[in-house]
């Protein structure tokens, strides 16, 4: 039992520090000691038409970030894992890490001079002449879709990396010997034995997405809100701060949701097996 | 075994995505003229000089470093004795600490900062220093956890038990014959967690208050109300400096260890 002592410090500085605060915005939103329970501004959040757009907007945008991810990360993994040479191989996966690392303003500030006025792809299309004046690219969904893809990226291939990694090499080979042709292949053989690295990708890219605050404020700005940036513009500009916890409540909960989500659809998956 | 040609033309693409912009941010860094333009219009080095010079970037650089060593260090302190007992010992309640332990990766910063500001700033119980302080090192926790946990299962129990056997105090123990074994685990545990506190946003978005505001957030500040190549010059700095880290880890370690 003595052992146990020197874990005593952190448990309580995270329940007392860390979560009790949070469980206590969390009770706040919907009771209050002088009022009791209050459940307007979740009825407001619902109905209003700047949240209800800006949290489908968050939804909508994070599930394709999530789908596209997925789509060119699984190739991409695959190619990964494939490589012979390992020193190659180590040296792309440094290069997926990396992005990773980077700070969050300095990456998504390098979209700026991608898609600004003067940015690569406005003078790439004049000098093609495929446009005569600058398009507003910044400040468009497509903006914060990308943003949020280059952010989010590295997360889902380096799941699909090591699940691929743990695929024994023999399975694959074995199937392709009886016959199995490339979509066989894919369909019968690498999603099915992936299963857990594709949908912890997915949560860990999809959740990172609803939170994710840097890119919509630099690239969505307040012509595309989404929940992250609407929950800071209540705090700071309309100082709404019922409204501020009820949308953080929404983020967490939603986060929350996806979590319990995929954790039962990978246990479903294994149970398969 | 050969690579299929669409896999291969699916990681260009990938790669396009990742590393294409820090490319395209480092030539418009040295852009003479005051708008951010791709591709530049000639070459100066002078967006860096004035970058560095300017205090606030100077201020808020120096409390990102200190509050990321700070935070390392105390998440290392809380977080290696609870990855050393859970991997360790059997015992009920174990699965409660592996979930209070790993719940701040599950909580959206942004939630943890707004909870963080409304009960300790706003009441006045802690300083914005130490609220800041509080929500780094509970967000890097996880990642120590798991970092020396995944060293500590690798190293068997019975040489520290033959250290203890032989006449060791558990504790002379623990950092003579564990702590050595555990090294390559708590010093990628301290590069991640420093490299983690110091990006931090949504934690810090909150809690900065008159004098008191990290890198990242001064970066946001500034970018509202100026369009010019400065914080392409900086964004490029902080890129540079991160591609060196990573790519140190990776010779020393590899990089999986990071993960």
């Amino acid at each position: 039992m003595k052992k146990y002592v020197i874990i005593l410090p952190t448990l309580l500085f995270l329940l007392v520090f860390f979560l009790l605060p949070i469980f206590l915005i969390m009770v706040e939103s919907v009771y209050q000691p002088q009022k009791g329970w209050v459940i307007n501004k979740y009825v407001q959040f619902f109905t209003q038409r700047v949240s209800r757009v800006a949290y489908t907007r968050s939804l909508t945008i994070s599930l394709l970030v999530t789908v596209v991810s997925l789509a060119i990360g699984y190739p991409s993994a695959l190619a990964i894992v494939n490589i012979a040479n390992d020193s190659l191989k180590s040296l792309l996966m440094t290069l997926v890490v990396f992005p990773l690392m980077t700070n969050s303003v300095a990456r998504t500030f390098s979209w700026l001079a991608v898609l600004g006025r003067e940015g690569l792809i406005n003078n790439l299309l004049i000098s093609l002449k495929l446009i005569d004046s600058p398009k507003r690219l910044l400040y468009t969904p497509g903006a914060v879709f990308f943003g949020l893809l280059q952010l989010f990226l590295p997360l889902m291939v380096i799941s699909l990396v090591s699940a691929l990694e743990n695929l024994p090499k023999e399975v694959p080979l074995a199937a392709k010997s009886l016959g199995a042709n490339a979509l066989n292949l894919f369909t019968k053989i690498y999603i099915p034995l992936t299963v857990e690295g594709i949908v912890a990708g997915s949560t860990l890219v999809f959740t990172g997405c609803i939170t994710a605050y840097v890119t919509p404020a630099v690239l969505g700005g307040s012509r595309v809100l989404m929940l992250s940036t609407l929950l800071y513009q209540k705090t700071s500009v309309t100082l709404d701060w019922s409204m501020a916890t009820v949308i953080a409540v929404v983020m967490f909960v939603t986060t929350l949701a996806v979590n319990y989500l995929s954790r039962k659809i990978s246990s479903l998956g294994v149970s398969k097996q | 075994m050969k690579i299929n040609r669409w896999l291969v033309f699916c990681l260009i693409i990938v790669f396009a995505i990742l590393l294409g912009p820090f490319l395209v941010i480092f030539f418009a860094s040295f852009e003479p003229s005051s708008t951010l333009r791709f591709p530049p219009t000639g070459f100066t080095l002078s967006w860096f000089k004035k970058v560095i010079a300017m205090p606030m970037f100077q201020k808020s650089f120096i409390f990102s470093l200190q509050l990321a060593l700070y935070s390392s260090f105390l998440s290392l302190l809380l977080g290696v004795p609870v990855a050393y007992i859970t991997a360790r010992y059997n015992f009920k309640g174990k699965r409660l600490i592996e979930l209070v332990t790993t719940l701040p990766v599950i909580i959206p910063g942004m939630v943890a900062g707004l909870a963080l500001l409304r009960f300790f700033v706003l009441l006045n119980i802690f300083s914005v220093q130490a609220t800041l302080l509080i929500g780094h090192t509970a967000i890097v926790l996880p990642y120590v956890v798991r970092s020396t946990l995944a060293s500590l299962v690798n190293l068997p129990f019975s040489i520290e038990e033959a250290a203890q056997s032989l006449g060791a105090h558990p504790l002379k123990s623990f950092f003579l014959v564990v702590l050595p074994n555990i090294r390559v685990g708590i010093i990628s545990a301290f590069i991640m967690t420093f490299i983690t506190s110091f990006n931090n946003v949504p934690i810090s978005l909150f809690l900065t208050g008159p004098g008191v505001s990290t890198l990242p957030i001064v970066m946001m500040t500034y970018m509202e109300y100026y369009y010019n190549p400065s914080i392409a010059a900086l964004s490029t700095l902080l890129i540079g400096a991160t591609l060196v880290v990573v790519l140190l880890v990776q010779k020393i370690f590899g990089i999986s260890k990071l993960l």
